[in-house]
């Protein structure tokens, strides 16, 4: 069923209580409560996971690929977001969990803070050869891309043709890893870990290129506990491991964790970075009404305080984000990767597009113009005769979206409570 | 019969309330995707109706944004109450502005507004009684630029 590769979230049913709190976090008004149990409507499901998030029953879930799909591949590649390092006790080194990863069966981890790195570099680059239109839009977050194809078609010709950390990594390995391990391509897989339940969409289902350069996602929440316990048997090597680190961190490129952190690796450009998905949407229709202009980069992250807040991740993001601005503070301002050297990787377009992000169809009142006027009429005559309470009771988030769903057929006046119980 | 067939909407700006500027022409855009018009020409509607909002916010006392999308064109008029303008053909001027220090400090005011109001729509009408208020008037047709 191709619902499943659209869209990762799904509601347990046995756990669903019907109440209203998913209704209320859902930005885009995707979910209804129906027949008491919540339904996602996939075509304005963006997979922020905020429904995730304020699930005090927690029946929403999210599907990530399961560790039995990795038997499918003879060598197996690790690419975590850095988010990771800061899951893990603060004595815990991000070369102890990566290690840990290679306890847990991949043959081989690879690290992304460098890779960031790169991307702010190619990025100030495109920025520099591109003076215009402004400001460009950062393509780390996947839901900041599907919110913008759904909800700002006309800032689709903004985002920056660069592909983010975790593709150019797997495209990086894909290149190399077949031949000096002489497998076929196909037997190579190549994992992502992560926090954010929609990079399963944006492998399965990329806005960029035909096919994604990685083969699934695990979330951080199903790799914890695992790793977890690796930890802890490992515990006798970490001597080693502190002594001579395999790698070497780029302080600038750990950030991406963070909300403006991904904007800190802008030395010549006006940067802006917004974190949470409502002031992402603020920001946004500021960017649509033509102002911003006089910013070159904007960084959106739609989990607060970035991905370190990812609906999948263990640790309170607080704590993530303590620990994230220490190892930082360690690595301090090195530079891991030199301009000089990449610049044959841009002049290939091997970090661009292969295409350019395209607006996705999204439900109008109706397709047909004379129809969509008049149901916008009739939507604002039933607004008028509900109580504007929004308290959600009917099934849809608030006032509006019922008197929406009314004319569009999907739902009645008297699914709202206050109107049934009035006297005729 | 159709040829009458819109969509109208009303809404109500205060002159001074910064704290909302944006509000209304979000507003517009929202109703106007929902329509199902064209990314481009919400896009042009949103950037006119935004900088109009802010013509209202900083000069005006009152002002009243009419919206009206029909089978062919998005309308937008904008009836103020507030000084007016004494000189049209000044005020059109890129570059001419009367903001005020403190309006340009939180980055308005820069004589663009107008022009850029002009530059986005397909008709542009612009009536001011000095002393009492302003009326501007645009329209976008909604498949793009007439030709």
């Amino acid at each position: 069923m191709s619902r499943s590769l659209d869209h990762p979230i799904r509601i347990n049913l046995e756990k669903c209580g019907g109440c209203v709190h998913c209704l209320k976090a859902c930005p885009t008004q995707a979910i209804r409560v129906r027949n008491g149990k919540a339904q996602v409507i996939g075509e304005l499901c963006i997979d922020c996971g905020a429904c995730i998030r304020y699930c005090p029953n927690d029946a929403i879930e999210s599907r990530t690929t399961p560790f039995s799909d990795l038997k499918a591949f003879k060598y197996k590649v690790a690419i975590p977001a850095t988010v990771l390092y800061g899951q893990f006790g603060n004595d815990t080194t991000p070369n102890e969990i990566l290690s840990a990863l290679r306890h847990e069966g991949f043959d081989q981890v690879f690290e992304l803070s460098s890779i960031c790195e790169l991307y702010a570099s190619a990025a100030e680059e495109y920025l520099a050869e591109h003076p215009r239109p402004r400001p460009l839009i950062s393509t780390t977050c996947p839901v900041v891309v599907r919110l913008i194809q759904r909800r700002y078609p006309a800032l689709c010709e903004l985002i920056i043709p660069i592909e983010p950390p975790r593709e150019i990594a797997a495209k990086i390995l894909r290149a190399t890893l077949p031949g000096i391990l002489k497998l076929a391509p196909e037997d190579i897989g190549m994992i992502h870990i992560t926090p954010c339940p929609a990079k399963m969409v944006s492998i399965n289902r990329p806005a960029t290129m035909e096919k994604s350069f990685l083969d699934g996602a695990i979330s951080i929440r199903d790799i914890y506990g695992p790793l977890l316990k690796s930890l802890k048997k490992i515990d006798q090597n970490s001597i080693m491991r502190h002594l001579f680190p395999e790698n070497v961190f780029s302080g600038l490129g750990l950030g991406w964790s963070l909300s403006g952190g991904e904007a800190r690796g802008f030395k010549k450009h006006r940067t802006i970075a917004v974190s949470g998905v409502r002031d992402t949407i603020r920001v946004l229709d500021q960017v649509e009404s033509g102002q911003l202009k006089d910013m070159d980069y904007l960084e959106c992250m739609v989990c607060p305080d970035g991905c370190v807040g990812g609906p999948l991740a263990v640790e309170n993001r607080f704590v993530a984000k303590s620990r994230i601005l220490h190892l930082m503070g360690k690595a301090g301002e090195r530079v891991g990767v030199e301009r000089s050297d990449f610049g044959p990787l841009v002049r290939e377009d091997f970090l661009s597009f292969q295409h350019p992000v395209k607006p996705a169809e999204v439900p109008r009142l109706d397709p047909d113009p004379v129809r969509a006027i008049q149901k916008a009429a009739r939507r604002d005559e039933i607004l008028r005769r509900l109580p504007l309470k929004d308290c959600g009771a009917c099934g849809a988030p608030d006032c509006r979206t019922l008197a929406e769903d009314i004319v569009r057929g999907l739902a009645e006046l008297d699914d709202c409570p206050i109107i049934r119980k009035e006297p005729r | 019969m159709n040829e009458d067939l819109s969509y109208r909407q009303e809404f109500s700006i205060a002159g001074g309330d910064f704290s909302r500027a944006g509000e209304v022409s979000r507003r517009i855009k929202n109703l106007l995707k929902e329509l199902g018009i064209d990314a481009q020409v919400v896009r042009r509607a949103a950037i006119a109706s935004f900088e109009a909002e802010m013509n209202v916010i900083m000069y005006a006392v009152q002002g009243t944004v009419h919206l009206t999308v029909s089978l062919d064109e998005v309308r937008i008029v904008v009836d103020d109450r507030g000084p007016g303008i004494p000189d049209i053909e000044l005020a059109m001027t890129e570059g001419y502005s009367t903001a005020t220090k403190e309006m340009r400090e939180l980055g308005f005011g820069a004589g663009m507004g107008l022009p850029n109001i002009k530059r986005n729509a397909d008709a542009f009408r612009l009536f001011s009684e000095p002393g009492r208020g302003t009326r501007l008037e645009i329209t976008m047709a909604r498949d793009g630029r007439p030709s």
